[in-house]
């Protein structure tokens, strides 16, 4: 499978190729939300990690000229060190306070970089080249290259003892910690990872356009779509938010082209029909039958 | 020797004083019954010493060390383990996995040696079927299965905070032979309990909690014929 997706750009054009890269994009997003929401914790901060990943790279690139492939680490790194830093303050809160705070970390880098003059306020910047000059097959390959890291990241964390440790966090916190999580320790560790993946593809989304801007980077679709699509393919596992990204993804573009103004309005009523109707997303849809199958 | 020594141990919650200065001392290979009646402070007792709260005053010793002030997985780790009055299954985790969760967090153990030891506690506690979801567990089993989960971190003492409460009479029986196994491995127990019986045979020594204080200690037949116990648990006779 992972041949044939690297294997896609030689059957492809280049407008599905991008297509395919906001697929890759968004679903690292809906996914590293996921692997937060499985220790029980709610955040809203995704659009701030992936404009924190962003604004770091495309300064690193500008001022410094660094490769914009490690300008794109650069970003991830950054954003999970504000996660630790955020994270060591603030998640002893739970529930919508703690959603609330990492609301709040991306709007505050909102408007301070938007006031910013080497920032370059509210227009934004440009860089003179998108990375690899915009080459489709290359660019994605970036994007593949770190949909499959996240992918991986989740797989590794289900199989080992982080999955145990944020199972239990989630279900019971008093029963955690007196079978002996350090629930605190685990905690940051899992934010700090998750918001260092989303500042990575936050980045790579940045270097993909060769440009950013407070309002497009900090952009509150990032936040929103990707939970949206992980609630429609199901939460807690590895596929399903990957899969929801990429139908959710796939459904707007298409619509997009045959209803250009009433397109949102059809796929608010697609997500509301599917949480309605089928409340562990596509995942749990494909459980149920494969139960009915075995009975 | 004496493994928990607790001196002038309380706890307020606001202005309610849950525990007040209790000074108690558990030794190595002991079983001790705590009892009083609703609201005497035993569940705030054993969460104190468990780390689920901290203590307002006081002092809790461990194996000759101060653990007054540590955080519950910190008391987990220095060999303190317990049971919940209420049955707390993690739903997200299987049977099996439910008592990994101690093994791997409280031993620092492989997942590998997880399953291992924990597949040995299953069968010491007659617990079978590991890899059952926790829906289809009765009441017993998922009580034997906390105790399994409470073991697996090896602890050095154990306390068994209502672990009777919801069984018919067969299933206590059951529990109670449960319980003389665990002591006969060399365990220190303590046993918070409403039923008297349980107390009775099982226990070496009790110690009776009213109004959050030590009324009294003592062996069972000497503190259950003790006017006070019976005040605290019947009343004042009524003067005619």
């Amino acid at each position: 499978m992972l041949l044939a997706a690297i294997s896609l750009p030689k059957f492809l054009g280049i407008y599905y190729l991008q297509i395919l890269n906001i697929v890759l994009i968004y679903a690292v997003f809906a996914l590293s939300w996921d692997m937060l929401m499985r220790s029980g914790q709610l955040s809203f901060g995704i659009a701030g990690f992936a404009g924190i990943g962003g604004y770091v790279s495309v300064l690193c690139s500008y001022y410094f000229s660094i490769n914009p492939l490690l300008s794109i680490l650069a970003g991830s790194v950054l954003a999970a060190l504000v996660a630790v830093l955020v994270g060591a303050a603030v998640l002893r809160l739970r529930l919508l306070y703690f959603a609330i705070v990492t609301l709040a970390i991306g709007e505050m880098f909102r408007i301070v970089i938007r006031n910013l003059e080497f920032t370059g306020g509210a227009e934004g910047m440009i860089l003179k080249n998108a990375i690899f000059n915009g080459d489709a097959a290359s660019t994605y390959w970036l994007s593949l290259a770190i949909g499959v890291l996240t992918i991986i990241v989740s797989i590794i964390f289900q199989k080992s003892r982080m999955r145990f440790a944020l199972t239990a966090i989630a279900n019971d916190e008093i029963v955690a910690a007196s079978s002996g999580v350090n629930i605190f320790k685990y905690l940051v560790i899992i934010f700090a990872i998750t918001s260092g993946l989303q500042g990575m593809a936050g980045a790579a989304y940045s270097q993909l356009y060769g440009s950013v801007t407070p309002e497009g980077q900090f952009s509150g679709s990032f936040t929103i779509l990707p939970i949206v699509m992980a609630l429609f393919g199901g939460l807690g596992s590895t596929w399903g938010p990957v899969i929801g990204a990429a139908i959710l993804t796939i459904v707007a573009e298409a619509l997009k082209l045959r209803i250009p103004y009433g397109y949102l309005l059809v796929y608010g009523i697609i997500m509301v029909v599917a949480i309605l109707w089928f409340p562990g997303g596509i995942m749990g849809l494909i459980k149920k039958i494969q139960e009915k199958i075995r009975n | 020797m004496v493994i928990l020594k607790t001196t002038g141990l309380t706890r307020q919650f606001g202005g309610l004083t849950a525990l007040s200065d209790v000074s108690i001392e558990v030794n190595e290979r002991e079983i001790v019954g705590v009892i009083g009646p609703n609201g005497a402070g035993k569940s705030t007792f054993t969460n104190v010493i468990a780390g689920v709260y901290l203590p307002t005053a006081g002092k809790i010793e461990f194996c000759g060390r101060d653990i007054t002030m540590a955080a519950a997985h910190e008391k987990c780790h220095a060999g303190i383990s317990r049971t919940f009055q209420l049955m707390r299954p993690l739903a997200g985790l299987n049977l099996i996995e439910n008592v990994m969760l101690g093994a791997m967090f409280g031993r620092n153990f492989s997942l590998a040696e997880s399953r291992q030891k924990s597949m040995e506690l299953c069968t010491f506690l007659n617990i079978g079927n590991v890899e059952r979801p926790i829906s289809s567990m009765t009441a017993l089993e998922i009580k034997k299965m906390e105790i399994a989960r409470a073991l697996a971190t090896e602890p050095k003492l154990l306390f068994l905070d209502e672990v009777m409460a919801g069984l018919n009479k067969d299933e206590t029986l059951e529990m109670m032979d449960t319980v003389r196994k665990i002591h006969s491995q060399g365990m220190t127990i303590v046993i918070i309990e409403h039923v008297m019986r349980v107390i009775r045979e099982l226990t070496h020594r009790v110690v009776v909690l009213e109004w959050g204080k030590v009324l009294c200690e003592g062996l069972y037949d000497h503190v259950s014929s003790d006017q006070r116990v019976i005040t605290a648990y019947l009343g004042e006779e009524a003067e005619c």
